[in-house]
């Protein structure tokens, strides 16, 4: 998952963490200021009440038994009930309580917030109640509980937002190092160089070494080919004078025969140093990017110029070759020279370890991941214990006395070359039945 | 013929030097840059067998001077070690008739030179003559005797071919496997290929005539010899 992403993901996530705590938390909260706000306002209308007592007198309210007095709403009532003596006749006041209690207001049974006090005045003792109702201060609790988590929502969405776009717009110069620098560079060559546009320090480095890190390895790769340049300059030349002296020497009409044996034993020997270090420059090459991927290269035309140099060998050793591919596929991005190559290598290989009168089956199938080729031959297949070692340069298995010579460069240099077209090979085989060589064209 | 050899390589150029010498061609030679691009000013060539790596240039270089101001039509043919892939596409790009990567066959080298004089002198049908009454048709490849079609694969084709082409000359198999193979790095320089090969030659042309003159040199290879 892209950094952005992770950043909006984990600042949704903590914004959503923290509209669930204010759910959680807000509505007791609210319950208690809006409490303590009505327990303000009861409070306040006590003072109120006792002080118009005082004014106005006692008997400006309280004529006979009780006096109430409530709003036409019945949200707010007030009562003075004047309070039998006490036992010992001493005035009681009580201090102010305040307590939740149902009332009956006119028949109706309701919840009220009761604020309540005793007071001596004029020799009696009283009772005032002043009392707000419940459901009041409910409507005032959720009014304030829906305001605060709407202006906590609405502000998580915000800060979301901003917050996004302000990643995006900070990780930009990330994003564009990603795709410009780092997508698609196989080589040091298709490297681009230019300077990271960015006022962050970390990407300005992170660019910096990058940038160096390229050209190391660069000229790390400009070495390398001019070494193997030097190398196969080296080592070809004194081989091609030695072919060439062979060659004079066997058309010397005085060369006897001994000596002629000899020399064309040289001449084999001197062939297979060729072929390892022109071997080891192909793989060399190869792997330094040497050759060019720039073709669309048919599978079932390679296919066929392969067959057509080997018909003669098929025909030699009456080995049928099958050929299925179900369709052909076009491998993009491909050099024909080297494909030709490698096939050359599976079917000269299956070839060569298979018995008289076989078959090889060259299968195409497209694939849930790809396009799968594979070369079947009908040969003795490969012990098991050979098979993770059957790729590695210099390795060739005694099979017997039967064996075809060979210098075990074949499936290195099909390996390389898959391997150059990101085309896995592999091998599979059965002793006694035969072996299975795939490639996994993506 | 008139060849020029533009080899530093002294040992190296001895050998070609010696072997068409003996092939018949007129030889010259050039150790550095400027002996050869002086010869090639001064002299009129028919072959100019170039080496990449000279001391005091590029043979690159060398090629695109001769081009400029060619008076005369040289064919170059490149002879070079130097690994770098990119050369062969230039050379040719840059008008050289050919390109033989080091190391090559002396033989493989002549033919290639027959070639471009074929080439070069419009002979359209090239037409050999062997053993009793057989025709070969390069340019066709087909094989005849009387009027007679005789049917020969690919490979059976340039392999008869080629030894018609280096006459009265012992071909080891080594030389000849070069030749039909020669782009493809092989790995068994034991295999009997080219004996199968020869015995279908023998099969399918001895069916007309007889074949004594495509000899079997015992231990060494095959040879071509002259009817006459």
């Amino acid at each position: 998952m892209r950094l952005e992403a992770k950043l909006a993901l984990f600042n949704a996530l903590s914004k959503l963490l923290l509209v669930l705590l204010g759910a959680v938390v807000i509505p007791p909260i609210v319950s208690r200021v809006a409490v303590a706000h009505t327990d303000q306002r009861l409070h306040e209308k006590r003072e109120e009440v006792l002080q118009l007592i005082q004014r106005d007198g006692i008997s400006a309210f309280v004529q006979g038994e009780e006096y109430a007095d409530y709003n036409i709403l019945k949200q707010e009532y007030i009562t003075l009930t004047p309070l039998p003596p006490t036992p010992d006749g001493s005035h009681a006041p009580h201090p102010p309580r305040i307590f939740d209690e149902p009332r009956q207001v006119d028949n109706q049974i309701e919840d009220f917030r009761i604020m309540s006090q005793q007071f001596a005045t004029n020799g009696r003792n009283y009772r005032l109640e002043i009392g707000s109702s419940l459901a009041t201060v409910e409507l005032l609790t959720d009014t304030l509980r829906r305001m605060a988590l709407w202006v906590l929502v609405i502000g998580a969405l915000l800060t979301i937002a901003t917050d996004a776009a302000f990643a995006h717009y900070l990780l930009r110069p990330l994003q564009h190092l990603i795709t410009s620098k780092l997508q698609g560079v196989h080589h040091p060559s298709g490297f681009s160089y230019e300077p990271l546009e960015t006022t962050t320090t970390d990407f300005r480095r992170l660019d910096d070494s990058l940038n160096e890190t390229m050209r190391r390895v660069q000229t790390a790769f400009e070495k390398e080919r001019e070494f193997m340049s030097n190398v196969s300059h080296e080592l070809l030349t004194p081989v091609s004078i030695l072919q060439s002296r062979f060659e004079n020497m066997l058309q010397d009409p005085e060369l006897g025969h001994a000596h002629s044996l000899k020399i064309v034993e040289s001449q084999k020997t001197l062939y297979r140093l060729r072929n390892t270090v022109k071997t080891l420059l192909l793989i060399a090459n190869i792997e330094n990017e040497q050759y060019l991927r720039d073709e669309a290269v048919s599978l079932a035309a390679v296919l066929a110029d392969v067959t057509n140099e080997l018909d003669d060998r098929l025909a030699q050793r009456d080995i049928k070759l099958l050929e299925d591919l179900q369709p052909d596929f076009v491998v993009r991005q491909a050099n024909r020279t080297l494909l030709f190559t490698l096939l050359f290598n599976l079917i000269s290989n299956a070839i060569k370890y298979n018995r008289w009168g076989g078959s090889i089956t060259v299968q195409g199938r497209p694939e849930a991941d790809g396009y799968r080729l594979s070369v079947t031959d009908t040969g003795p297949g490969i012990a098991p214990q050979h098979l993770p070692h059957l790729f590695d340069r210099f390795r060739r298995f005694q099979a017997g006395a039967s064996a075809p010579e060979g210098y075990g460069l074949g499936l290195p240099i099909a390996k390389t070359i898959a391997g150059f077209h990101n085309a896995p090979l592999t091998v599979q085989s059965t002793e006694g039945k035969g072996t299975t060589f795939s490639l996994l064209f993506s | 013929m008139h060849v020029l050899i533009v080899e530093d390589e002294k040992s190296l150029h001895q050998e070609v030097r010696q072997f068409l010498l003996q092939s018949q061609y007129l030889v010259d030679s050039a150790y550095t840059y400027a002996e050869a691009s002086e010869k090639i000013f001064v002299n009129s060539y028919d072959f100019v067998l170039l080496d990449l790596g000279l001391p005091g240039g590029d043979g690159l270089d060398l090629l695109r001077e001769a081009r400029r101001n060619d008076r005369q039509e040289a064919s170059f043919i490149i002879l070079t070690a130097r690994g770098a892939i990119d050369d062969r596409v230039k050379g040719l790009d840059l008008g050289a008739d050919d390109y033989l990567p080091k190391p090559f066959s002396l033989m493989e080298l002549q033919s290639r030179m027959q070639a471009i004089t074929r080439r070069k002198f419009g002979l359209k049908r090239q037409e050999l003559n062997f053993g009793n009454g057989f025709q070969l048709d390069a340019t066709g490849r087909t094989i005849r005797y009387n009027d007679q079609d005789v049917s020969l694969t690919k490979k059976e084709f340039d392999l008869l071919h080629y030894l018609l082409l280096h006459k009265n000359r012992v071909l080891t198999r080594l030389q000849l496997g070069e030749h039909l193979w020669g782009n493809v790095l092989e790995d068994d320089s034991d295999s009997n290929y080219i004996d199968v090969h020869i015995k279908n030659i023998r099969k399918k042309l001895g069916q007309f005539a007889p074949t004594d003159f495509l000899e079997t040199v015992r231990g060494i290879g095959y040879r071509v010899a002259d009817s006459n």
